[in-house]
């Protein structure tokens, strides 16, 4: 479902991603963890387009990447992306958010998309905020909104960058439980994030980067028992002791 | 005395109310024909295409650069000399849309500036075209954000728009200087264009007030 084959990335003279070599498959989960500045979000940033990169392949859901704008939206509607910062449109209520890109990018009936968008609201259990603005959300909620309005295009994968980073502690389990049940219902997801607790519970794999290069690849129980490289071994020591 | 020209004024009214209707047209005209131009000016500014955006930046600051009163008199004068021949009430709305378009673009501009960037990456993550991104995500944002300054350049313009007398224009100023050759009293005939210009400004000024009141009170 996406493949990078030796995919380089440089800011100016920083090479912020080098050889990387990844395949997730449909269904799978994989989480990405690393020190800031390692170059996850840059990672996943490359799968649908908002990054561009220099050398290296990167072919999602059949389409690659580098081609012409039309091919990048036809791609990018198959493709969720979960901000840190949720980015949500400030001037628009829970519902208009979620229904703004079904109706002019998918091109639902505004009825379709309302009923589509109450659903999803409702499934991440949000139902009596829909006509609520941004502002008047916790950050919690407005996580969850964002979810939602990514899921309201039927994606075929999802992205997540850091979606608990911005968060107060007691609101991080709400999003989570959102992104677990996800992942049960089969998404296919690469999710940048540091909770450890939910790469053990549904990851199928979990990636270690450092220096923009791939580090250690394992399924989770290898991956906090037995890492094999010191690097991740002393990342888990610092995320793991509290 | 005063009484007398006082009501010498008033008989004048006919005059006076041309002279309003006259700036009133003129300045509704060519904010209307400004404010389109200049969000197209505006968008460009800000916009990817740099080259572009550096060669209106260049025509922009030339028109933000001299005097309107020069303006007026390049299109009014030098026009018809290429052979373009226009009426003063047309060079006039050219002139000043023009220079209403140029300062509306540089402020659109820095009103989409001001939108973060994680907006119009959110809209291009779910597949908008740059178009939709900019109509439905990033202009109502910025529309926001500098209607306050928008509404403050409008009442500059329409002050602005006295200019115009100097090429015949009957507005507001230049019923002044025509009543003011008959009544002696320059203090009260420009007083009174004085306060015309004040009541046709000064909703805008209020409306202006009360926007940035409501823009500290809610969070965009």
């Amino acid at each position: 479902m996406i493949e990078f084959s030796n995919l380089n990335k440089w800011f100016g003279a920083l090479h912020v991603l080098s050889d990387i070599n990844l395949s997730v498959a449909k269904g799978e989960v994989v989480v990405v963890c690393g020190p800031s500045g390692s170059g996850k979000s840059t990672l996943i940033r490359c799968v649908n387009g908002l990054e561009p990169f220099q050398k290296g392949g990167l072919i999602v859901d059949g389409t690659e990447l580098g081609g012409s704008e039309a091919r990048l939206r036809d791609l990018r509607m198959e493709v969720g992306f979960v901000f840190q910062q949720f980015n949500l449109y400030p001037h628009k209520t829970a519902l208009e958010n979620v229904t703004l890109a079904p109706i002019h990018v998918r091109k639902l009936s505004k009825v379709d998309a309302e009923e589509r968008g109450r659903a999803l609201l409702a499934k991440v259990g949000l139902g009596d905020k829909m006509g609520n603005y941004p502002h008047q959300l916790s950050g919690g909620q407005q996580q969850r909104v964002a979810i939602a309005r990514s899921l309201a295009m039927q994606p075929k994968i999802m992205l997540f960058d850091e979606p608990t980073s911005a968060l107060d502690p007691e609101m991080i389990n709400e999003v989570l439980d959102v992104m677990v049940s996800l992942a049960r219902e089969g998404m296919t997801m690469m999710v940048v994030t540091h909770e450890m607790g939910f790469a053990r519970k549904v990851a199928d794999r979990v990636i270690f980067m450092d220096r923009g290069a791939i580090v250690e690849m394992a399924s989770p129980e290898t991956f906090f028992t037995a890492p094999k490289n010191d690097r991740t071994r002393d990342f888990l020591s610092k995320v793991l002791q509290h | 005395m005063f009484l007398m020209q006082l009501d010498r004024v008033m008989g004048y009214w006919p005059v006076l109310l041309k002279g309003i209707a006259m700036t009133v047209s003129l300045s509704v005209l060519s904010l209307l024909i400004g404010v389109v131009l200049g969000f197209a000016f505006g968008i460009i500014r800000a916009g990817r295409n740099r080259t572009l955006a550096r060669l209106l930046g260049l025509y922009v600051d030339f028109f933000r650069g001299t005097p309107f009163l020069l303006q007026v008199f390049i299109v009014f004068f030098i026009l018809p000399v290429t052979g373009i021949e226009l009426s003063a009430f047309t060079s006039g709305v050219i002139a000043m849309s023009n220079v209403a378009a140029c300062f509306i673009g540089e402020i659109v501009a820095s009103g989409i500036k001001a939108v973060p960037t994680g907006q119009s990456e959110a809209a291009a993550a779910s597949g908008m075209t740059r178009a939709q991104q900019m109509r439905h995500v990033v202009l109502p944002q910025a529309v926001r954000i500098v209607t306050p300054s928008l509404v403050g350049q409008f009442v500059l313009l329409i002050k602005d728009s006295s200019v115009v007398s100097a090429i015949g224009l009957l507005d507001l100023t230049r019923a002044g200087w025509v009543m003011v050759q008959s009544i002696p009293n320059g203090l009260l005939v420009f007083g009174i264009v004085g306060l015309s210009y004040f009541i046709i400004c000064y909703p805008l000024i209020y409306i202006s007030r009360r926007m940035e009141r409501r823009d500290q009170s809610t969070i965009l």
